[in-house]
């Protein structure tokens, strides 16, 4: 079946600090929107479609991501929609939206100052208000849990969650829009204290903030924004339970699925095929669940696994899975900088959401099209 | 199994406690602060030279940066009101009472204000008013600084010079 071609033809964002003294949510935005139309050297009235990911809980506002509007070029007024999650899903809305036809140009955005409220306070809402939310858990312990099952499971120790934090860290040195930009040896993160076992406090990002703003383009406008876009060539979205207990945390069936899908749509056969991988993993553990799900060894050097330093140095909240996205397009259309994956033609952006990778989206992107 | 509990336990109890610190954004800590100093600041757009109040990094009409902070006149226009007969969530106001948007002299939006001194049923659009400031000494940077506005005593406003900043 042939699907519309659909590139990747800007991104734009702050770097990450873990708390912004100067500007509101929306403040942050409106120069990441202005920064991603200049790159493509268009005007807001040149796209057709908009649509924000943000989190009122987070905003502490009934309908607080409206204020959105105001800085995205609102007006006169534009087809818009919001979603609660990662602008990565984002992205994938909108890429529906040109599957069906109805638009050519869209801005995606993320937003959020994770900073103004407790994100563990406002995260424990996301569970089940009986038994869940009630005794306490927080994105940290769930993901503690979900690594205590993958380590049961595959006898990966605290060591082997050491050297995939280590070398996140020693990629994200390279990345100057990182929150952590430091080189720290594996030795040393196993030295830094259990925030909950068996994950470490060097294992985890900080709380984090930013504003992001990426630009989609279907075939025939795509050219006209962008030098080289970068061609979506497969995608899938997997939902899995919402009951923690329910689920094998010591595997990603959603990620596994998704993958599957994605893959076969882009005509790849191994994940193991393509030259990097961006993953939303806020945990070591994460990662290496995910990469079990892609069929792919997290030691192995093919795939290059998180150039960019990977949501274990930025964990922005609505922005870390559009930034791997962002990155891809970075990577395949020669914007990298220091972290460049040399000759880069294909990639995979992953983008998780809820306690213990509920959510998962797989992105497939290549420097060519897809479908003639 | 099958009998239903005596005392069955029927609802869960949840306290939802979530605390926010919000930044104002440099805009708006400029804006608070020259209220201490009974001054009201806009924004200006750089493109349309609109004046918006409080005052925002960008124009939401045009999209183009707001670069410019100006001081506005703490005086302005009834546009559009209503008389509040209903008590409302901490306002603590003899009834009736009227709220209104107040389009101050030169700025391009209106801002929410109570009118007092008069009789609700005189407050009528295109009424003239000024802001009733709190006593120095008592300004704390925040909306509440002006307490409310109260007729100027001067002529109306010709309709044409707000009807397009209802």
């Amino acid at each position: 079946m042939n699907l519309r071609n659909v590139a990747v033809v800007g991104f734009a964002q702050l770097p990450v600090v873990a708390r912004d003294e100067h500007r509101i949510s929306t403040e942050m935005l409106y120069p990441v929107v202005r920064q991603a139309l200049a790159d493509c050297g268009v005007q807001r009235d040149d796209i057709d479609y908009q649509i924000a990911g943000s989190v009122d809980y987070m905003d502490g506002r009934p309908f607080g991501f409206v204020a959105a509007l105001d800085v995205m070029g609102s007006w006169p007024p534009r087809q818009d929609l919001h979603l609660e999650m990662d602008g990565s899903f984002c992205a994938y809305y909108a890429w529906l939206r040109m599957q069906a036809g109805d638009c050519n140009t869209a801005l995606v955005v993320g937003h959020g100052k994770t900073s103004e409220g407790e994100p563990d306070r406002v995260m424990n809402l996301q569970l089940d208000p009986y038994y869940q939310a009630a005794i306490g858990l927080d994105p940290t312990s769930t993901a503690a849990l979900q690594a205590s099952a993958y380590m049961a499971r595959t006898g990966a120790s605290d060591a082997d969650l050491a050297a995939v934090a280590a070398r996140n860290r020693a990629a994200g040195a390279r990345n100057p829009e990182n929150q952590l930009r430091d080189a720290t040896s594996a030795a040393e993160l196993q030295k830094t204290p259990w925030k909950v076992e068996p994950l470490r406090a060097g294992y985890l990002p900080p709380v984090g903030e930013t504003a992001t703003c990426l630009i989609l383009a279907a075939e025939g406008k795509a050219e006209k924004l962008c030098d080289r876009p970068a061609w979506i060539q497969g995608v899938d979205h997997r939902t899995e339970m919402q009951t923690i207990g329910a689920r094998d945390l010591s595997r990603s069936a959603s990620t596994k699925l998704a993958a599957e899908k994605a893959l076969a749509m882009a005509d790849v056969a191994s994940a193991r095929e393509v030259d990097l991988v961006e993953l939303f993993a806020s945990s070591p553990a994460e990662e290496l669940i995910v990469c079990d799900a892609l069929g792919l060894d997290a030691k192995a050097s093919q795939p290059v696994i998180n150039p960019s330093g990977g949501a274990l140095c930025a964990n922005p909240i609505m922005s870390t899975g559009l930034i791997r996205l962002g990155e891809v397009f970075r990577q395949l259309s020669g914007r990298a900088g220091a972290r460049a994956v040399p000759n880069a033609r294909r990639a995979i952006a992953h983008a998780t959401q809820g306690h213990c990778l509920q959510h998962n989206l797989l992105w497939v992107l290549g420097s060519e099209r897809r479908w003639s | 199994m099958n009998e239903p509990p005596k005392e069955p336990i029927k609802y869960v109890d949840s306290k939802v406690y979530l605390p926010y610190h919000y930044v104002a954004g440099d805009y708006k800590a400029r804006y608070l602060r020259a209220l201490k100093d009974k001054r009201i600041l806009g924004s200006k757009c750089s493109q349309t030279g609109k004046v918006f109040v409080p005052p925002l990094m960008n124009s939401p009409e045009s999209f183009a940066p707001c670069t410019e902070l100006v001081e506005v006149p703490d005086r302005g226009v009834v546009t559009t009101f209503c008389i509040v007969n209903i008590p409302v969530i901490g306002r603590n106001i003899e009834l009736p009472y009227v709220a209104a948007s107040v389009a101050l002299d030169g700025v391009a939006i209106s801002i929410f204000a109570l009118i007092q001194e008069c009789k609700p049923e005189e407050v009528r659009m295109g009424m003239r008013v000024e802001a009733v400031w709190k006593p120095d000494g008592e300004r704390h940077g925040d909306h509440d600084d002006i307490q409310y506005f109260r007729p100027t005593g001067e002529p109306d406003a010709p309709r044409e010079s707000y009807i397009n900043r209802l």
